[in-house]
């Protein structure tokens, strides 16, 4: 497993963990939208226990909304951002 | 129950120190964090009684570097936060046609700022273990608000709104969010009144007496205990029966 692929199974572990959802890592998809219409129907209070985490777990600080709206979008864009956090950090 | 670490803003008045021992008398391991601001008197003493249970912590609380720099404090030492006292407070009372815009929002920024403040600063914590106390004081001045206080009531009646609304926005994450609304009780402001104002304010009281600090002290440290976990968005008359 290469290493995005490696962190989008992780962003999946932390939503099913933190968020307490109703199904297993294997059930998620990478571009599965996570708010809105078709989505998994996270809400607001979801939200933020993601930021939550994304700070506890990987030092990865969402500093506002809108950035909270662009980086939430789906595993993969979470992965993504992390990606780039983790490989500013070196 | 298990030991809690507990952080209580405005520790030095005569309301914070009350608060302070009820958690110190609670359990033998809580952890104490008390912040201060300009007064640490009371706080110094506390903590020389209880050397290895209470910690001073400077702590404006206007100030968001504050709240960051005392939670990186707090959680580097102890790991978690169980419980937010949000007691200070400060007055500047006066009739609105007379008040100086910068004293309004003074009292707006220690009363009502401060608790926002507060809980943001604490939240992070708290929704990691998913579990907290939030418990803020208020004023009875929130409900039936006396001329000469509209900076300070609007700004406590503010902490009531906000405790409704933080309450649900929290509540499946295992926090509660509370506040108390103390009448007249024996503490340093009402020490200042003159003996003709402590008597019309006794004889507003339906039990003709005081409130005590340890009284009030006891409803925070009951609505912070891990038994009244089904109790949030509360406020809690403490008055001796004003209506």
């Amino acid at each position: 497993m290469d290493n995005a692929a490696t962190l989008r199974q992780q962003v999946k572990q932390m939503l099913v963990e933190n968020l307490m959802l109703p199904c297993t890592v294997d059930d998620l998809g990478d571009d599965q939208l996570l708010f809105g219409p078709g989505s998994l129907g996270l809400d607001s209070v979801d939200a933020l226990q993601l930021v939550v985490a994304l700070d506890k777990n990987h030092g990865l600080r969402i500093p506002d909304p809108d950035t909270a709206r662009t980086v939430l979008q789906s595993v993969r864009s979470i992965a993504e951002a992390l990606e780039r956090h983790l490989g500013a950090q070196g | 129950m298990s030991q809690r670490v507990v952080l209580i803003t405005g520790a030095n008045g005569g309301l914070g120190q009350a608060i302070a021992r009820a958690f110190l008398d609670e359990r033998e391991d809580n952890a104490l964090w008390l912040g201060v601001h300009t007064r640490r008197d009371q706080v110094e003493r506390l903590v020389a009684e209880h050397p290895a249970r209470c910690r001073c912590v400077s702590l404006d609380v206007t100030d968001p570097s504050a709240w960051a720099r005392a939670m990186r404090e707090l959680t580097a030492a102890t790991g978690r936060l169980d419980v937010l006292v949000n007691n200070a407070g400060r007055q500047a009372d006066g009739l609105l046609g007379l008040m100086q815009p910068e004293a309004w929002r003074r009292v707006l920024g220690v009363n009502l700022e401060g608790v926002f403040h507060g809980c943001q600063a604490a939240l992070p914590t708290m929704i990691g273990q998913r579990s907290g106390r939030i418990v803020s004081v208020a004023s009875l001045s929130a409900l039936l608000a006396p001329a000469g206080q509209t900076s300070y009531a609007a700004a406590k009646a503010g902490v009531l709104a906000m405790t409704q609304a933080l309450a649900k926005e929290v509540a499946r994450l295992g926090i509660t969010v509370n506040a108390v609304c103390p009448g007249y009780v024996d503490t340093e402001a009402l020490a200042s009144l003159s003996e003709a104002q402590r008597q019309a304010a006794l004889a507003r009281v339906p039990m003709r007496r005081f409130g005590q600090p340890a009284e009030v002290a006891a409803a925070v440290r009951f609505l912070a205990c891990p038994a009244a976990g089904y109790i949030t968005g509360s406020i809690l008359k403490i008055d001796g029966g004003i209506l």
